[in-house]
């Protein structure tokens, strides 16, 4: 009695565990555009008026963070040496909106002041044709100040990068 | 007697004048600020702590025993907090009835008791790289000041920013 107990507990847990693990690996698609480098184009807002020290914040770590996550080679604006590489891929970013919170309420409350960036990151070919275009909100939700979300920017821009496009020096 | 006396009193006067007139190269001598590095300044750590001044055409930042130079000639722009926030203040106005997701406020990366100066220069590739300092308040204003007299562009300028053979290098002291 107990071991039929056990196998009915045991066995649906395996199927479930199998299940899932297939529907993950579907999710998870494959990168699929072929990019030998990658060049990051200053962040711009037509938009919006962004302080200069935020448009930098966010540009610096955006190249930090996709060198951090393993791109061999990151090229910044500007820099004469990625036009010699073929199959270059340039990174444009926009800044579409933000919600500016309050430091001193996140820091109160915890739960309320969050401050957020929208930003618009499109990838495009050197000849400028778009290959991937998706839009980023990076928050700062309960501590910290507003170069948190920078970081919450570069890292949310890296893992979509990391998802969508993969260097030949890595295959 | 009277002679002697009328020297002293000439030499006395001559060693009081001297010294009560202002030095002529006063304005010569370099602003340094205590200043944190937050981020971006090749080979120095985020909020490294250190002092900020602009001498011989460089932007110099001390840090412990290393010293780090920007040519001001290669910074293509270079704003304070005060300057982002009249920027922005103008459009609020205008934008913030129009602007979706609260376009129209102004957002600070930092707390406004504290100066920022963000500087953008170019490298020996002509890479783009953006450095911000803090600093206490009021004195972005003098730094900026010095960076752009000594052949430091601003986007208001108009001028366009040349690349540099070796604008930022690092070197121990």
């Amino acid at each position: 009695m107990k071991r039929i107990l056990s196998t009915s507990i045991v066995l649906p847990a395996v199927a479930l565990f199998f299940a899932a693990h297939a529907l993950l690996a579907q999710s998870r698609h494959p990168a699929t555009i072929r990019a030998p480098a990658l060049q990051v184009v200053m962040i711009q807002s037509d938009e919006i008026q962004l302080p200069a020290e935020f448009q930098v914040a966010l540009y610096e770590n955006l190249i930090r963070q996709l060198e951090k996550d393993g791109f061999p080679n990151v090229y910044r604006d500007g820099d004469r040496d990625a036009t010699r590489v073929a199959g270059l891929v340039v990174l444009h970013s926009t800044v579409r909106g933000f919600k500016a919170g309050s430091e001193r309420a996140r820091q109160v409350t915890t739960v309320s002041g969050a401050t957020s960036i929208k930003v618009h990151c499109q990838f495009t070919n050197q000849e400028g044709r778009s290959l991937l275009e998706q839009d980023i909100v990076a928050k700062v939700r309960f501590f910290g100040g507003n170069l948190k979300a920078t970081y919450d920017f570069a890292k949310k821009a890296a893992h979509v990068a990391h998802e969508n496009f993969f260097s030949p020096q890595h295959e | 007697m009277t002679l002697r006396a009328t020297s002293v009193l000439f030499g006395a006067a001559l060693l009081f004048g001297g010294l009560a007139a202002p030095p002529g190269n006063a304005q010569e001598v370099s602003l340094r600020v205590k200043a944190v590095h937050v981020m971006g300044l090749a080979g120095v750590k985020d909020n490294t702590k250190g002092t900020l001044n602009i001498e011989n055409a460089q932007l110099h930042f001390v840090h412990g025993k290393a010293n780090s130079d920007v040519s001001a000639a290669y910074v293509q722009d270079v704003v304070t907090g005060a300057d982002s926030r009249e920027s922005v203040g103008k459009t609020v106005g205008m934008m913030s009835m129009a602007a979706p997701y609260g376009g129209g406020r102004f957002l600070s990366l930092f707390r406004t008791k504290i100066d920022t100066l963000t500087i953008q220069y170019r490298d020996s590739n002509g890479g783009l790289h953006g450095a911000i300092f803090t600093m206490p308040a009021g004195a972005a204003d003098r730094i900026k000041k010095d960076l752009v007299a000594q052949g430091a562009h601003t986007a208001g300028s108009g001028e366009s920013a040349r690349t540099a053979p070796t604008p930022n290098k690092e070197r121990k002291q």
